[in-house]
């Protein structure tokens, strides 16, 4: 109960710390840019990338913030998004955009029924489970695809195009104004222009959506009862027992709500990040989805972070002749690992900061010994973040304490 | 990942060493492959039944899949054969192609057309044991140099000539003198369309500068990736380009969504991407360059039913209509076709050499 009560405080101080973090993160961003010269690091268009490529990986990471609060490892994402790539597509075109939005939540809600009836019911180990459910999906994907389109106008056994998606939009004003300064090149103000002109330029509605689930689940699991029981399934499902939480069926919802996360973030490849179906297209977007959320340590804000890291390292891989941006965000990263190597030390955890300097400097070599880093680099970007950064951050991560446990009714005794 | 990467090495060396014999498709017995051994000609075993095997992106894919199946319907029309179609999943093994062909075999289909070089490893595995089956590979090589399969033919492509017209096309076309590629998977097959397209421009106008991008560097999964492709494009779209050229399989669909929304212009690959895109596409898919792959899928299904089928390797050239450029939807203007057709005389006429790397 102690605890509980000096959240609140708890809570400001580290959103206090956040907000300075984030400032002095921006400011180094632009410092880079503007001692690099490689104005394509902020321009509104690579951060629009940026803004697409996060979204998917947004909305598996957060499914999977929502099973694992409740302590079910829902390693299944990537199958259920794939659920959600055909939903998306077999609704959108037979009825409609947002029926196509909805179709995919359900489809995903379903590969989430799969996996709550597996793990919950039957105490079925995690992490089989998942990994039955992504194989799972992707032949089920791939069966519904040959049985549905076919035959249909702009598709195939594997493929689908020509339905509708939900509607982008511009404001108007912002959109050309913010675009004018980022094109300044200003020192730090035409890197915040850039962000905004990035976010107020062919916006589509699905993006605001899946931005506002942050909020809705930051709100819904820390604000309300009942979100309040569903974590303490995950912390300790016994004590909730005990206390008269209806374990399983708090469990049951959060996986739903799990799945028909991940198929939205499945509707999301196939109608905004493009606009057509075809089997597969995930790839792997929802392990970086799980990643993601390891990375964001369970928790809405930081799954939005990280997810808009690694959208960006995404974007950042596509660009033609990235190789001298890349070798410029070396030496962004390497400022990063100072400074958060400059904040262990001075916290009292010597040995980390001391590791974590080492690195910085061997990126900082690095970034002086060459002028270009080779595109085979870049196409692993946001695999070697994650790996780096869980290696790096894993003192401070804490799960959900009994995520992944099998929880059996009556265990409390 | 490592045996792709060895595969593209060597469907680079097979091409190379291809041009270098300078054969033709249609060659009428003149210039036979001094390096080819004697075969006797595969003898198939009752009616012909055909099976197509296809690629990542599978028929859908609205581009090279799409024009593998042309072909094969277009001579079921004629001959009227028993046929059948597998598709292929986004990461498969080696094995899972082998298995899919002895399938085919084994259920007497006696002409199999495998759609893609990834099938190239698994028909050399196969064809040995069925020498009445005669095999094809579309964009295929001969993994191992040493043995020859009588009974497979490599259906290859001059993909950089077409890329050099379509480039011509490009130069003409743009406004801001940039133009862009985006390609699937960074491997030797693919750029061929990049240098080819780059010669292309090169040769209107040094002025104009080319942007390409890769989706993926050596996943195959680059072709199957709309989000990919719509992502590389709009990238390449910030740096400029107003007129992209993609040979990215089934994540080209992405690009065409991506010039459609900035109101440029983007170049199909392929199939005549015009007639597949959707209304709002058409109006900017300015011409695709042409692999004729329905040409070779046909020819070979027809030389199969008529007793002989082709064997070892058949390039599809400019000179041959193997390789080409579309114009449906009249978005070419008179001058720029008639500028591309002289170009494309003087590559026929051999006055021109296009290369096949970047």
């Amino acid at each position: 109960m102690t605890i509980l009560a000096s959240a609140p405080s708890a809570i400001r101080q580290y959103r206090h710390l956040t907000l300075v973090l984030a400032l002095a993160a921006i400011v180094t961003v632009s410092l880079v840019r503007v001692f690099t010269d490689q104005s394509r690091m902020t321009t509104p268009g690579t951060l629009r990338l940026a803004l697409i490529a996060a979204c998917p990986i947004l909305l598996a990471g957060l499914g999977g913030l929502w099973a694992e609060r409740a302590g079910i490892v829902n390693i299944g994402l990537e199958g259920q998004m794939l659920l959600g790539t055909w939903g998306a597509a077999f609704f959108a075109y037979h009825f409609g955009a947002w029926v196509g939005v909805l179709g995919a939540l359900l489809m995903g809600a379903l590969g989430g029924l799969l996996h709550a009836v597996a793990t919950i019911t039957f105490g079925v180990d995690h992490i089989i489970s998942g990994v039955a459910i992504n194989i799972a999906g992707l032949g089920a994907v791939g069966y519904l695809a040959q049985t549905f389109f076919t035959d249909l106008d702009g598709g195939g056994p594997r493929n689908l195009s020509g339905y509708a998606v939900p509607t982008e939009v511009t404001i108007p004003g912002i959109s050309d104004g913010a675009r004018w300064v980022s094109e300044q090149r200003w020192f730090l103000i035409s890197d915040v222009a850039a962000a905004v002109a990035g976010v107020t330029t062919r916006l589509s509605l699905l993006t605001i959506l899946a931005v506002a689930l942050v909020a809705v689940t930051a709100w819904v699991l820390w604000r309300t009862p009942f979100g309040l029981r569903l974590r303490s399934c995950g912390e300790n499902p016994q004590a909730a027992e005990t206390l008269g939480v209806n374990v399983y069926r708090y469990k049951y919802i959060a996986v739903l709500i799990s799945g028909a996360f991940a198929g939205l973030g499945g509707a999301y490849l196939a109608m905004v990040a493009s606009s057509s179906f075809t089997t597969g297209q995930t790839n792997g977007r929802g392990y970086i989805g799980l990643a993601s959320m390891i990375f964001g340590n369970w928790n809405p804000t930081g799954v939005l972070a990280s997810s808009l890291m690694f959208g960006y390292a995404d974007g950042v891989s596509l660009l033609s002749d990235n190789g001298p941006l890349v070798h410029a965000l070396l030496l962004l990263l390497s400022l990063i690992l100072l400074g958060y190597a400059a904040l262990k030390y001075v916290g009292g955890e010597r040995v980390t900061g001391l590791v974590v300097a080492l690195i910085a400097v061997a990126l900082l070599v690095w970034y002086l010994a060459v002028d270009s880093v080779p595109s085979d680099f870049t196409g692993m970007t946001p695999y070697v973040l994650t790996l780096f950064v869980l290696a790096v951050a894993s003192q401070r991560l804490r799960m959900p304490a009994a995520s992944g446990k099998s929880y059996r009714r009556g265990q409390a005794g | 990942m490592r045996r792709l990467t060895r595969a593209a090495a060597l469907a680079g060396a097979a091409a190379l060493a291809l041009s270098a014999c300078g054969t033709a498709a249609d060659n009428d017995g003149d210039g036979e492959d001094t390096n080819a051994q004697e075969c006797e000609v595969t003898q198939i075993e009752g009616d012909p039944k055909v099976a197509l095997a296809y690629d990542v992106g599978g028929r859908g894919d609205q581009s090279f899949n799409d024009a593998a199946y042309a072909g094969f319907e277009q001579a079921q029309t004629e001959f009227g054969f028993e046929g059948t179609e597998g598709e292929a999943s986004s990461d498969e093994s080696e094995e899972v192609r082998e298995q899919r062909l002895r399938g085919f075999a084994g259920d007497g289909y006696n002409v199999i057309v495998g759609v893609g070089f990834a099938y190239s490893e698994s028909v050399d595995k196969v064809a040995p044991d069925y020498p009445n089956v005669a095999f094809a590979v579309i964009d295929g090589f001969d993994p191992t140099e040493d043995e020859q399969n009588c009974n497979v033919a490599y259906l290859t492509f001059a993909e950089n000539e077409g890329s050099f017209l379509v480039g011509v096309a490009a130069a003409e076309q743009t406004e801001s003198n940039t133009v862009g590629f985006v390609g699937g998977v960074n491997n030797t097959l693919i750029q061929k369309f990049e240098a080819g397209f780059a010669a292309g421009v090169e040769a209107v106008n040094p002025d104009v500068e080319v942007v390409s991008t890769y989706i993926e560097e050596t996943d195959p999964r680059g072709f199957g990736d709309p989000a990919g492709g719509q992502a590389a494009a709009e990238g390449l779209i910030n740096d400029g380009a107003d007129v992209i050229f993609h040979a990215a399989g089934a994540s080209g669909i992405g690009v065409f969504d991506a010039v459609t929304s900035a109101d440029l212009w983007a170049i199909g690959v392929d199939s005549d991407q015009y007639l597949t895109a959707s209304p709002e596409q058409q109006p900017h898919i300015l011409t695709s360059m042409l692999k004729r792959v329905d040409v070779a899928t046909y020819d070979f299904i027809k030389s199969a039913v008529d007793g002989e089928p082709l064997s070892s390797y058949s390039l599809f050239t400019l000179a041959d209509e193997g390789v080409g450029y579309s114009t449906s939807g009249d978005l070419l203007s008179e001058e720029i076709i008639a500028t591309i057709e002289d170009y494309e005389q003087q590559i026929i006429d051999g006055e021109i050499e296009v290369p096949e790397q970047p």
